[in-house]
């Protein structure tokens, strides 16, 4: 008997208008899998992201996770079956501090987000274990700081720790070390190198070093798309590859 | 402990001013000021915290008040029970128009709740039978523990006790969880589904919290004035009362206080030496949108910040 897929996405269709952006794409992602999308830009990769997570609507096709078909549920449900996501382009809360953050991704999934009184910030239940997040992404001594007077890298890491705090099952990484100095990342590359083993991650990174070394399977994507899908190696060796998204 | 001595501070106010104020005319504009105070603080947990604006919420002053006097005056309602009644009212309309208002958010949540608001005015001017039309409905003071509320000194300290109560609750509220995920949906809506949170019920919640607390707004004015009619849910008492928290600073607990206080003190006492009151009123907003576009209190916060640097 074959385990029940992480992640497993048949038929996905979108269209924008005129513009098909995700063609009868079909990936499966099994448990405790590490994938890497990658093509070029506007290939689709980022979309796919929005549509397996429920920003976007998918106009036909099937997202399960674990089995479970998801296509039409809410983000809320898809978050509360184990999904969790970070963005390429940052979405923080940047007038609050680093605890801040990572408490309002801890209580996501929790009934304590209903309480009208009490100290939101004074929390000791929330404290540690917001704590214990940034320590995660090597932010231990900042959860004081206020968002807007931290470092590109260090937000970046915030991100992280913001998607690690909701215990998911399947990570979503939208390009964590774009725009990073060589210094900050290796510091995110130690991050995606921790990262538990249990929990099945999909990267899209432009970053070849880092993903190469971060993945044992590889997805190819171009115009919405899926061309080539296979091992490391495989998809290395592959002249599609070099023709696709390297350019000849 | 600053909270401690800022509530202090707030209630030593509040008891001492009848006695510095000039005379009972002044003592009763004070009281005016606090039942607007309490309607500009309900209506910032949705303008502050929730970066909703409404333009309706008149409705959440005049809907509670009819029901207080309407029930008083024909179904033989005391003054608990027809104030208790009032406030549920008014908190199940919020409920109902909230619905109806988060379908759409920005300029469409705007439009929709100016154009229950006029609804609701409508109503108010037609349904003669029920609201008496243009004539309004009177409504009597409660008489309280055998205190004379139609004196102003009195009943300005049951409408101080009522403020000091909503101004805890309120000051508890603006730190809870709750408050924090409200103002997560303002920021980072996206975010805040990919966190789990129910941004919609959020917004729905806080929309009927600011219903809540501006029905006990409601109450508050019904007694205060005596007299209710389609005047108070106008379209000008909903802009003015969104003109006060935007003036005194949106998502602080100040700044609504603040900005009731010089709209009613316009209002009431420069209309008396200057016709041209509402121009007055204008030049007041233009110059602080100008000067200080988060609103007075963190405006003058900043500046007092940027002196002691």
């Amino acid at each position: 008997m074959t385990p029940v897929p992480a992640l497993q996405i048949e038929g996905l269709r979108k269209r924008f208008g005129g513009v098909t952006a995700t063609r009868d794409v079909s990936i499966t992602v099994m448990p405790g899998e590490r994938r890497l999308l990658i093509g070029p830009n506007g290939a689709g990769k980022t979309t796919l992201f929005n549509l397996i997570t429920g920003d976007l609507r998918a106009d036909a096709g099937s997202i399960r996770l674990f089995g479970k078909e998801l296509r039409r549920a809410s983000t809320q449900e898809r978050v509360r079956s184990g999904l969790a996501r970070t963005y390429q382009i940052l979405t923080l809360f940047p007038q609050e501090t680093l605890l801040h953050n990572v408490s309002m991704a801890l209580i996501g999934t929790r009934k304590v987000g209903w309480t009208p009184w009490g100290r939101f910030d004074r929390r000791e239940d929330l404290r540690a274990a917001s704590h214990a997040a940034l320590e995660r992404v090597g932010l231990a001594g900042f959860g004081r700081r206020i968002v807007a007077e931290t470092s590109y890298g260090e937000r970046r890491r915030l991100e992280l720790a913001m998607a690690l705090a909701q215990a998911p099952k399947v990570l979503l990484l939208d390009e964590p070390l774009a725009g990073l100095s060589a210094q900050e990342r290796d510091a995110v590359a130690a991050v995606l190198d921790g990262l538990p083993r249990d929990v099945t991650t999909v990267l899209i990174e432009h970053d070849m070093d880092v993903a190469l070394a971060f993945a044992e399977r590889i997805t190819l994507l171009n115009f919405g798309e899926v061309i080539l899908e296979g091992t490391r190696a495989e998809v290395v060796a592959d002249p599609r590859t070099r023709e696709v998204y390297l350019g000849e | 402990m600053r909270a401690v001595m800022t509530g202090a501070g707030v209630a030593v106010f509040l008891a001492v001013l009848p006695w510095v104020l000039p005379g009972a005319f002044y003592v009763g504009i004070a009281t005016h000021v606090l039942v607007f105070a309490t309607l500009a603080l309900s209506l910032n947990i949705l303008i502050g915290y929730g970066g909703m604006s409404s333009l309706g919420h008149a409705v959440y002053l005049g809907v509670p008040s009819y029901a207080y006097a309407w029930l008083t005056a024909n179904a033989g309602f005391g003054v608990a029970s027809a104030a208790i009644s009032a406030v549920a009212l008014g908190t199940v309309l919020a409920a109902f128009f909230g619905v109806l208002a988060l379908r759409a958010s920005g300029l469409g949540f705007l439009m929709i709740t100016l154009a229950l608001g006029q609804i609701v005015w409508g109503l108010s001017y037609r349904w003669v039978a029920l609201t008496g039309g243009d004539n309004g409905l009177r409504a009597t003071r409660p008489v309280m523990f055998g205190l004379d509320t139609s004196d102003p000194t009195v009943f300005y300290y049951v409408g101080a006790a009522v403020f000091a109560a909503v101004l805890l609750c309120l000051w508890q509220f603006a730190g809870s969880p709750f408050v924090a995920c409200l103002r997560g949906t303002r920021d980072q809506p996206r975010r805040m589904r990919m966190l789990g949170h129910n941004v919609w019920l959020i917004r729905l919640a806080a929309f009927v919290a600011a219903g809540f607390w501006g029905s006990v707004a409601g109450v508050l004015y019904v007694w205060d004035y005596q007299f209710i009619s389609p005047q108070t849910m106008s379209l000008q008492q909903s802009a003015e009362a969104l003109l006060m928290v935007v003036l005194g600073g949106a998502g602080t607990l100040a700044g609504p206080v603040a900005g009731a206080a010089i709209i009613t003190l316009v209002k009431t006492v420069a209309s008396s030496y200057v016709d041209r009151w509402s121009s007055l009123l204008g030049f007041v907003f233009i110059l602080v949108v100008m000067f200080m576009p988060q609103g007075l209190v963190p405006g003058f916060r900043r500046m007092a910040r940027r002196r002691a640097a």
